[in-house]
């Protein structure tokens, strides 16, 4: 028979089938894409906010000898060359060398002393190393005086005829190193050269992060001597001419070859391939240069197979969701097929018994499914490609077994229904008993996924090969749910029976007794709408889970409203200034620093702040400080420690001075520091004055509303920018990052899509089932029973499948975080920290699930209306034919 | 010298010239049982039931609701296996058909009509279409003039481009007969066609199938409460508790009128069903003495004297 006529006289449930094919193969391709792009961002986000001295290939060396000494950019430039032609295929092709690349090579020396200044005296605790960059004309710009120029001879008081060469400097070190143009300087104390300085130079892109190879020739960095005396260091920059003065054997000159990799060539799918090239190029670049002590090096295989761990535990539950969907979608599929194919069955039955074969009836029923089901998948595959994101195999994959599935379902369907002689069956007689068969069967399989899910528990999903078995948990738990459900559905109905049983009205007790006798109802329905509601409550468990730890871990990283820390000393003036910022209402200044713990060197953390003040600002916040430890005498020194060293009646702490102090108490949390501390001590803030040294205040604890991370900083006012962070920018700062931003939208899409689901499976149930339940009513209605009553009977009969599917669908998706929460690892979206507890946040799934049912019921109800305006004859004639 | 012959060979010497129970027979159903099973229940629908129907009959097979008729009429058109038994239609072994041969049967052997006008035409496709799908479904080249043929014979030549919708119930009915007709079969077969219609049409569509007997030579059994249709074929078969209770054959008298004759039906082990008025009457139960006389077999209740 002619498919189009068919779908043209079924338009209704072929309708339906088709949105639901497009819906799905556009989420199915959609989500993938969106996910791997997520991935893709995450790895380039990572990348981008790593140093370019840990993404980049390195080539260094450090000449041993005077042979050693590359004098002429020449030689750089062959041994450039070398370094470039060893690069696999795969790995160049994430390389880049083009203009405007951070490819270069540069020559540098470290730690080299001014040993003193040409007609004054020097300032002590100054290095000035020198370093060449062989694309300094690209990169910089000389603001003042005239570029580094050739070398030449010198001489200077105590050195007769030494070296001399030209230098530029930054406008912050000439500064800060009172170290203007025409300054010159004698540097090493021995083999010594002069340097004059020339000119004051600024980098042409100080954001480019072409500077993080060469960060220690634009900041001067400040190192704390043991003393307590700063040292000042600065590279400037020479020219090539200075190639053969730099070297010298008191001096440490090492040469570096950058290869610089570009993060938008990496990606979350080759970045397993990458890892292998790259330790392919290390050995192949230590082989070539083993001779002349070439060492190559990168963080990039750490920092990749770093992001491929945590990205396998990101996946589990994106897979999971996905799985989820993808189940539920094919389900309701399925039952719209169902519906395509019950009101097709007439046709069908005449076409058998007038002749027709099981193959032209399957190729009927299969054309008219094909006629929707491909111009669906194809639109919706096509319209996938509007989300952003690469194509990975699972986009082609997705709709082609949405459409096949669909394809063969139908062909199943007909053919099952079709293939034995019509009236092997007879209506009037009773139902089947389950078969001991089936029953074991079931049984079976919530045994297994009750041994699932404690395996599950105990061994957790993200170990390096993925268990499938493992993987099928949740899928084994939703059935079995959904198997219990259909089996126990009918006992609590019993009793609600009998209860309605003396009730003068007729209604309530017929609705109940239809629902609790009927055959055991359908098992698709439960098993779509089931693993919908389980699953997106899942989902929604599992958001709220996230945000909570989301802001948790915003709290704990700042510790306070804000907080300022400083790698210079915040002085009292300065805390002054904070405190005045508008906003803030206290503010705890503390000393943070590392310290020697005991006597054998351990280095652990010391917190010198004062508890009292810190918990009182904490006070309303989810954060909590312990009680501040009391001391016995004003001179001893009490502390808390973390819960390892307890056992120590006192503890030697060497922080500015050493000093003695009493554990009084376990601190085993505390903001800032982390939830598992260890060679932790927490003192009180006068502790370093009580033996005799003084307190550096590096941190403030904020309290306040209404602040800005960048205003506070602006008022400290600190020769070096501290960290300044509100809870607020924190947590942005977690959300922002591309997989929790994903993963949160993901839970959306799924919510949504399987409520939207879970709906339709409703709504196509009452449809499959119209005619049937319409030649109930009208028997009960020749009996003499009003329209108004019949149509509270649809509903009493479908309202306790909807409401006890929504309650096993909300129990197992308020079980199932619990149940899986150990085996999934959702650190990497909640910004590193585990996330351990699922706050059992009933609302938001409850809410779910009722909606759900209420719309489903509603749905009964709408549905039992417009059935009921048909006459009483016409739904005879329909019930029997 | 001559060998006496065994016991065995003379009953087969006797037997061997007379001919096999309907063996010429087009439609035979011997011994023929349909029980429907589920798990610890059985319902039994045909309970040995016998029946010979010639090539050209038109017989119309009447009992009471729950009697079998309808299920042998599933049973001959393949739409349904019997349990145990023969059935044979046109030749055809209807328990031993393979899928194959079913389909085969279906298309070539019977054709079928449904009491529900609407469950015998597709209502979105036209008269014409409806007659030329089975012709299709047959990889027949779909012959429009023969179904316009058929549509005219049966006298619904009108309804060749309605749709079912628009058509009465009678032409719906007369319609599904030439769709029925549409390959040609051997049997057509009918579940009450006239149980939806009144009177007047109902006797058209009595006189289609009628006129498709008589001009296409089809064997015509019709399942039917009708006494229209009932007292008008030549043959009436009643039905019940699923054997073969009573057939009544009609003739022509010679002053035009028609003679209608009742008979109980003698299976072939020598079975006999009473009709239950006659027990009833004579309160017969459980036994009965027997006698036979010279032309007839006489029946008595239990405890009564001879005459």
């Amino acid at each position: 028979m002619n498919a189009v006529l068919l779908a043209r006289v079924h338009r209704a449930p072929v309708a339906v089938l088709a949105i639901l094919v497009l819906s799905a193969s556009l989420l199915i391709a959609g989500l993938p894409r969106m996910m791997q792009a997520a991935y893709d961002d995450a790895l380039g986000h990572l990348l981008d906010q790593t140093s370019a001295t840990q993404t980049d290939l390195l080539i260094g060396r450090s000449p041993a000898t005077t042979l050693d000494v590359l004098t002429e950019p020449a030689q750089f430039a062959t041994a450039n060359q070398t370094w470039w032609r060893l690069l696999p295929p795969e790995l160049r092709a994430v390389t880049d060398q083009g203009p405007g690349s951070r490819a270069h090579y540069n020559a540098k020396t470290a730690g080299t002393p001014v040993a003193g200044l040409l007609g004054r005296r020097a300032m002590s605790g100054q290095f000035v190393n020198l370093g060449w960059l062989s694309d300094a004309d690209r990169r910089v710009r000389f603001v003042r005086g005239t570029p580094p120029g050739p070398a030449g001879r010198i001489s200077v008081p105590d050195h007769p005829d030494i070296p001399r060469l030209d230098i530029a400097l930054v406008e912050q070190a000439s500064k800060r190193m009172n170290l203007p143009i025409g300054t010159v300087l004698v540097l090493g104390h021995s083999n010594p050269v002069a340097a004059r300085v020339t000119a004051i130079f600024e980098p042409l892109d100080a954001t480019d992060r072409y500077w993080h190879h060469n960060e220690d020739m634009l900041n001067v960095s400040v190192r704390v001597k043991p003393s307590g005396d700063d040292e000042t260091h600065i590279t400037s920059l020479t020219s090539a001419d200075s190639l053969l003065s730099l070297a010298g054997g008191a001096r440490l000159l090492t040469y570096q070859w950058v290869i610089p990799v570009r993060s938008s060539a990496v990606n979350a799918r080759n970045a397993d391939s990458l890892i292998g090239s790259v330790a392919r190029y290390i050995d192949r670049a230590r082989i070539e240069g083993s001779v002349a002590g070439y060492a190559p090096q990168t963080g990039l295989t750490t920092l990749l197979s770093g992001f491929l761990d945590r990205l396998r535990a990101a996946e589990t539950l994106l897979v999971l969701l996905f799985g989820g969907l993808l189940a539920v979608s094919l389900g309701v599929i399925a039952l719209a097929v169902q519906l395509v194919g019950e009101r097709t069955h007439h046709a069908l039955s005449l076409m058998r018994a007038r002749g027709g074969s099981l193959g032209q009836l399957v190729g009927t029923g299969v054309g008219l499914v094909a006629l929707v089901t491909v111009p669906a998948v194809l639109l919706g595959y096509g319209a996938a490609f509007l989300v952003p994101g690469p194509v990975t195999p699972i986009v082609h994959v997705g709709p082609l077994v949405i459409g096949l599935t669909a394809i063969v379902f139908c062909a199943a369907q007909v053919a099952a229904s079709h293939r034995r002689p019509l009236r092997d069956r007879r209506d009037d007689m009773i139902a089947r008993r389950p078969s001991i068969r089936r029953l074991t069967l079931e049984v079976i399989v919530v045994v297994v996924a009750l041994v699932g899910a404690y395996l599950l528990r105990n061994r957790g999903l993200t170990t390096s090969e993925p268990d499938p078995f493992l993987m099928m948990v949740p899928v084994a738990l939703t059935v079995a749910a959904a198997l219990i459900t259909v089996r126990c559905y009918p006992y609590p109905l019993r009793l609600i029976v009998a209860l309605v049983t003396r009730r003068r009205t007729a209604v309530p007790f017929l609705g109940f007794a239809l629902a609790a006798r009927a055959r055991a109802f359908s098992a698709l329905p439960v098993l779509i709408l089931l693993p919908a509601l389980a699953v997106s409550v899942f989902a929604a468990v599992i958001s709220s889970g996230l945000n909570a730890t989301q802001s948790d871990v915003a709290w704990q990283r700042t510790g306070a409203d804000a907080r300022i820390e400083s790698t210079v000393e915040i002085s009292p003036e300065a805390i002054e200034r904070v405190r005045r910022v508008p906003g803030v209402t206290a503010v705890v200044p503390a000393s943070k620093s590392p310290v020697q713990v005991g006597r054998g060197g351990t280095v652990g953390t010391g917190l010198a702040v004062d508890l009292a003040a810190y918990r009182a600002i904490l006070a309303g916040t989810p954060l909590s400080v312990p009680e501040p430890p009391t001391s016995a005498t004003a001179s001893e020194v009490p502390a808390l420690v973390s819960p390892e060293l307890i056992g120590n009646a006192t503890l030697l702490v060497g922080w500015q001075k050493q000093m003695t102090v009493v554990p009084k108490g376990i601190v085993a949390a505390m903001p800032v520091l982390g939830r598992e501390l260890r060679n932790v001590v927490v003192v009180p803030f006068d502790a370093n004055e009580r033996v005799g040294a003084r307190t550096t205040v590096n941190t403030l604890f904020i309290k306040g509303t209404g602040l800005d991370g960048r205003r506070l900083s602006e008022a400290a006012a600190l020769a070096v920018t501290p960290v300044s962070v509100t809870v607020e920018e924190e947590l942005d700062r977690i959300t922002a990052t591309p997989l929790a931003g994903t993963v949160q939208w993901t839970l959306l899409v799924v919510t949504a899509a399987l409520t939207a689901y879970a709906l339709l499976a409703v709504l196509i149930m009452l449809v499959i089932g119209a005619a049937e339940r319409g030649t109930a009513l009208s028997f009960l209605r020749t009996l003499g029973m009003p329209e108004r009553q019949a149509r509270g009977l649809t509903v009493l009969e479908i309202a306790p499948m909807i409401v006890l599917t929504t309650l096993a669908g909300l129990l197992l998706g308020l079980v199932l975080p619990v149940a899986l929460g150990p085996g999934i690892d959702l650190s990497v979206y909640a910004g590193d920290l585990p996330v351990k507890d699922y706050p059992i946040d009933l609302i938001t799934p409850a809410l779910l699930a009722g909606g759900v049912a209420v719309v489903a019921v509603l749905g009964a109800f709408a549905h039992a209306a417009v059935s009921h305006r048909r006459a009483l004859g016409s739904v005879l004639r329909v019930g029997e034919s | 010298m001559t060998e006496t012959p065994t016991l065995s060979e003379l009953e087969a010497q006797a037997v061997r010239g007379r001919p096999a129970f309907g063996e010429t027979a087009h439609i035979l159903c011997d011994n023929l049982v349909r029980i429907f099973k589920t798990e610890g229940v059985e319902v039994v629908a045909l309970q040995g039931l016998d029946l010979l129907i010639e090539k050209g009959e038109l017989i119309a097979i009447v009992g009471a609701s729950g009697s079998g008729k309808s299920t042998l009429l599933n049973v001959l058109s393949g739409l349904d296996v019997p349990t145990a038994g023969l059935a044979r239609v046109a030749g055809t072994d209807l328990l031993s058909m393979t899928a194959k041969d079913r389909l085969r049967y279906r298309r070539e052997t019977v054709g079928f009509i449904w009491q529900q006008t609407a469950r015998n035409l597709l209502p979105y496709l036209t008269g014409r279409e409806n007659v030329v799908l089975p012709m299709r479904l047959a990889g027949n080249r779909a012959q429009k003039s023969r179904a316009g043929e058929l549509l005219d014979l049966l006298g619904v030549g009108d309804c060749a481009d309605r749709r079912p919708g628009e058509m009465s119930g009678g032409e719906q009915q007369r319609v599904a007969i030439a769709v029925a007709l549409a390959n040609s079969p051997e049997v057509i077969l009918a579940d009450e066609p006239t149980g939806e219609l009144d009177s007047d049409t109902s006797e058209q569509v009595f006189a289609a199938l009628r006129s498709a007997n008589r001009a296409l030579g089809v064997t015509a059994v019709i399942v039917t409460h009708d006494d229209l249709v009932s007292e008008q074929v030549d043959r009436t078969v009643g039905i019940r508790d699923g054997r073969t209770s009573s057939e009544t054959l009609r003739r022509a008298s010679e002053d035009g009128g028609t003679i209608a004759e009742e008979y109980a039906v003698l299976d072939r082990v020598g079975r006999l069903q009473l009709p239950r008025d006659f027990t009833s009457a004579l309160n017969m139960e459980r036994r009965v003495r027997l006698e036979l006389e010279r032309d007839h077999i006489g029946v008595w209740p239990e405890g009564s004297e001879d005459e």
